[in-house]
């Protein structure tokens, strides 16, 4: 029961976040979402990734968003219209969904005993050690890459200045 | 002194450091990056040397992945660094002397980062032994390769010479992947000493799609017929970029390729003969090539693709130390003439020889050193590529067609020819050009002389040389070795070949010597040159390749209107149509 | 009726992804384009440590979400930079209006 009140709110926060006009509302529903979808994880058994997801995802991103925001400014609130017609754009949406559930969820194999016994740290750092490499490197680009955004502006005004 | 391993994760990465220096030193402090680039550049070559006492016949690790690609391993034997040496040595002189040339040019740190960025992946692709591993080394020279010939990206002949070599290489790159795949295929591991080893237990055919993919990738890396359009053309690249790439270590990545394989591919019926066949046309439509040129570069870019089709050619009859010991007298002497070539060009700000001459008595030093890189490429004795051309011509003597041989050697008298006109056009007679010239600045006569006294020099290095690349030869698996220097150098004076041979240099050097009393044979002629100036036909194909490439992608724009909602509505409904035959039919 | 814990999920993973994509289609602002494409990688994640679960190795699809995570984090990150750039030089957010491509 539980559960299922997880997963229904996780999906109102996000069609709130969807929907919201107001950009600042908008990634505090994300927020939530977050949230939620890391105390599933935790139900799913897996606690060191809620906890990463939860300060990650709810967090950062969230800090992130709200900083954005605040420097891009926000839009005129008269939502512009879309250029896809809303009924189709959710016709497409619920038809792929209802697709895929039907597909999938008759077929969900049930649980299988745990094959493994190696602690979440272990695995990371040794089974999956390329994708930690592939994180690093990630993470040094990412930071190149917003270094790179931002500062252009910068010194492009300052050699039009001299 | 630390382990081979850690050398050779070195060798690669300072390089990749330095490229990431230099990027955050910024544009707006030079000195700052043309120190920075030097520094790293000397620091991956020193790595690169301090594994030559330690090299290894078998793979080392370099670190472990987990999962599915296996570990990252690397093979440092002779022949790997060797050509890792190579490439870090004169990538440093190179990076060296572009401190001079490159001095005031706009956007140096994108220079730098991919120069170095394209050293350390040099090394890696030599010293790799996991096929895909090299795979992903080749795909990043040739991009490194794109971006410095189009560096200087508003000049539109620079651009289209960079996709044309891109398209050229990556038709080949497709052979290398594909005989990658058909090893994994068949052996589930892309380890080659595994590969070298066992290479008579996959069924014929494979081996052979395998072989001649290989020869592919290879002959379009190395620019070798048909695929010798691109390297003229890359010629748009600054002078030092056309030293280290297209003359002394990308290029030669294709002849690397050849020799590495050669094991395990010298069993194939005909894949030596066509070997053979590709390294001798090369040589030939090449010289014939140099000859009728009028740019400077071009001449030397022709030059390049003549000198390699040599090494190819060894390489097919069996000689893999001559191709490799003529790789490195070549490297050195063709580096050096790029490098002096640049020298002239910076000075003068023109690449069209008809505006040079007399240059010489203004640029003594540069004049020196390029007679030397001259003598070299030419097959003149004493000098290295005296030594290491013979070679090939003798050990292409037995086993091979008389009509390739007799190519080869006809080759070598055209080389001869073409050298001594583009020494004197430049050097020499009276002075067609108005500007007053200096000589080279202090950079470049640092790099320039090492240079010079390697070219003279390196040959003595030859018995020394065979040791250390040992094992990788084929000859040491049951063939004639190689004794020492000395009993090399005598078998080298004393075959017939090399009588032959200096016979026809000779004459070559004549022919020009004499060129006023046989004009009436050039004009004769004329017709062979026109045809050699339009690239014996092959450019109009490439055209009409990079055409058909480019109308194909036109037609389809339409489908891009670059609206982000009607985008992804295209991938829901992709995605619910492809659910929607699983449903309908798997299910 | 009671669901079991994978049905319930699963239809939260389809749930999430169709919205995100829904999210996708409608909206103009180069800012809701970040929080739907947020959107859909909370369903991806939920899906890995979901299919981790179902086959027995937990800890691994565990490993995998967590590299999904820094993944999309970083893709937000770099897309909001960008957002504040285009704001500065163009001064809008419409992806519409902002579309140079020729047509």
């Amino acid at each position: 029961m539980f559960d299922l009140l997880i997963v229904a709110a996780t999906l109102v926060c996000a069609l709130q976040a969807i929907r919201s006009p107001r950009l600042l509302m908008s990634a505090l529903w994300l927020a939530s979402a977050s949230a939620l979808t890391a105390l599933m994880m935790y139900r799913l058994g897996a606690p060191e990734v809620a906890v990463i997801e939860l300060s990650v995802g709810a967090g950062l991103v969230t800090v992130l968003f709200v900083f954005a925001i605040n420097i891009a400014g926000e839009e005129p609130s008269v939502e512009l219209k879309a250029l896809v017609p809303w009924p189709l754009a959710w016709a497409a949406a619920l038809g792929a969904i209802a697709l895929g559930a039907w597909m999938a969820i008759p077929g969900l194999r049930p649980e299988a005993t745990l094959l493994e016994t190696v602690p979440f740290a272990r695995v990371v750092w040794e089974n999956r050690a390329l994708d930690v490499l592939l994180q690093v490197v990630l993470i040094i680009g990412g930071v190149l890459a917003v270094l790179g955004l931002l500062s252009t502006g910068s010194a492009h005004a300052q050699k039009e200045n001299q | 002194m630390p382990s081979v391993s850690t050398l050779a994760i070195l060798s690669i990465g300072l390089p990749w450091l330095g490229a990431v220096a230099v990027w955050l030193a910024r544009d707006r402090r030079p000195a700052l990056q043309h120190a920075l680039a030097v520094i790293f550049a000397l620091a991956g070559g020193a790595a690169a040397v301090a594994m030559i006492p330690v090299r290894a016949e078998a793979n080392v690790l370099g670190f472990p992945l987990g999962g599915a690609f296996g570990p990252v391993t690397f093979l440092p034997d002779g022949l790997a660094v060797f050509l890792a040496v190579v490439a870090t040595v004169i990538g440093s002189l190179a990076v060296i002397f572009s401190v001079d040339y490159m001095r005031g040019e706009r956007q140096l740190g994108r220079y730098y980062a991919y120069v170095l960025f394209f050293i350390g992946a040099m090394v890696g692709l030599v010293l790799s032994s996991n096929l895909l591993l090299v795979f992903v080394f080749w795909e990043i020279t040739a991009l490194c390769s794109y971006a410095l010939i189009s560096f200087y990206n508003d000049d539109p002949k620079a651009v289209a010479a960079g996709i044309k070599a891109l398209i050229m290489t990556q038709v080949g790159g497709v052979g290398l992947l594909a005989g990658a795949l058909f090893l994994y295929a068949y052996q589930g591991s892309y380890d080659i000493p595994t590969f070298l080893a066992t290479a008579g237990q996959l069924p014929a055919n494979v081996l052979s799609l395998m072989a001649f993919g290989f020869l592919v990738a290879a002959a379009a890396k190395s620019a070798q017929f048909p695929f010798q359009t691109w390297l003229p053309d890359a010629m748009e690249a600054p002078t030092p970029v056309s030293a280290l790439i297209h003359a002394a270590t990308m290029v030669n990545a294709g002849v690397y390729l050849l020799a590495r394989f050669y094991p395990a591919f010298e069993a194939v019926p005909g894949w030596r003969l066509a070997v053979i066949v590709v390294g001798a046309v090369t040589a030939l439509m090449a010289a014939v090539m140099a000859l009728v040129a009028n740019d400077l570069k071009r001449v030397l870019a022709h030059s390049t693709v003549s000198q390699l089709g040599y090494m190819v050619y060894a390489i097919g009859a069996g000689g893999v130390f001559a191709s490799q010991f003529h790789l490195l007298s070549h490297a050195v002497f063709k580096a050096l003439l790029f490098l002096s070539a640049g020298a002239v060009i910076h000075a003068v700000h023109t690449r069209d020889m008809r505006e040079m001459g007399g240059l010489g008595r203004q640029m003594p030093v540069v004049r020196t050193v390029m007679i030397i890189g001259a003598l070299g490429l030419a097959g003149i004795p004493i000098v290295n590529g005296f030594w290491s051309k013979e070679l090939v011509l003798e050990v292409g003597h037995e086993g091979v067609p008389a009509w390739a041989w007799a190519v080869m050697l006809f080759g070598a008298g055209l080389t001869a020819l073409y050298t001594l006109r583009f020494v004197t056009m430049v050097f020499f007679g009276g002075a067609r050009g108005k500007a007053h010239v200096h000589d080279a600045g202090l950079a470049m006569k640092v790099a320039l002389v090492p240079l010079a006294l390697g070219t003279l020099t390196t040959w003595l290095l030859a018995g020394d040389f065979a040791h250390f690349l040992g094992r990788a030869l084929p000859e040491a698996h049951g063939g004639h070795g190689v004794e020492s220097t000395g009993a090399l150098l005598t078998q080298i004076a004393t075959a017939p070949a090399t009588a032959v041979a200096l016979v026809v240099v000779a004459l070559g050097l004549c022919c020009w010597w004499q060129r006023e009393k046989l004009a009436g044979a050039a004009r004769g002629l004329g017709g062979v040159a026109t045809m050699a100036t339009n690239n014996f036909g092959f450019e109009a194909i490439n055209r009409g390749v990079v055409n058909l490439t480019q109308g194909a992608a036109e037609s389809l724009r339409s489908t891009q209107p670059g609206i982000l909602n009607w985008n992804v509505m295209a991938i829901l409904v992709g995605l619910v149509v492809v659910l929607a035959i699983l449903a309908l039919g798997g299910a | 009726m009671t669901f079991s814990l994978p049905v319930l999920v699963s239809v939260a993973v389809l749930g999430l992804v169709g919205i995100g994509l829904a999210g996708l289609l409608v909206t103009r602002n180069l800012i809701k384009v970040v929080v739907g494409l947020q959107v859909i990688v909370k369903g991806g994640m939920l899906a890995m440590v979901l299919a981790g679960k179902l086959s027995g190795q937990l800890q691994t699809g565990a490993a995998l979400a967590l590299t999904v995570i820094v993944a999309d984090t970083i893709v937000s990150v770099v897309a909001l930079a960008f957002a504040v750039q285009v704001r500065r030089q163009f001064g809008t957010l419409d992806i519409q209006a902002l579309s140079t491509l020729r047509r």
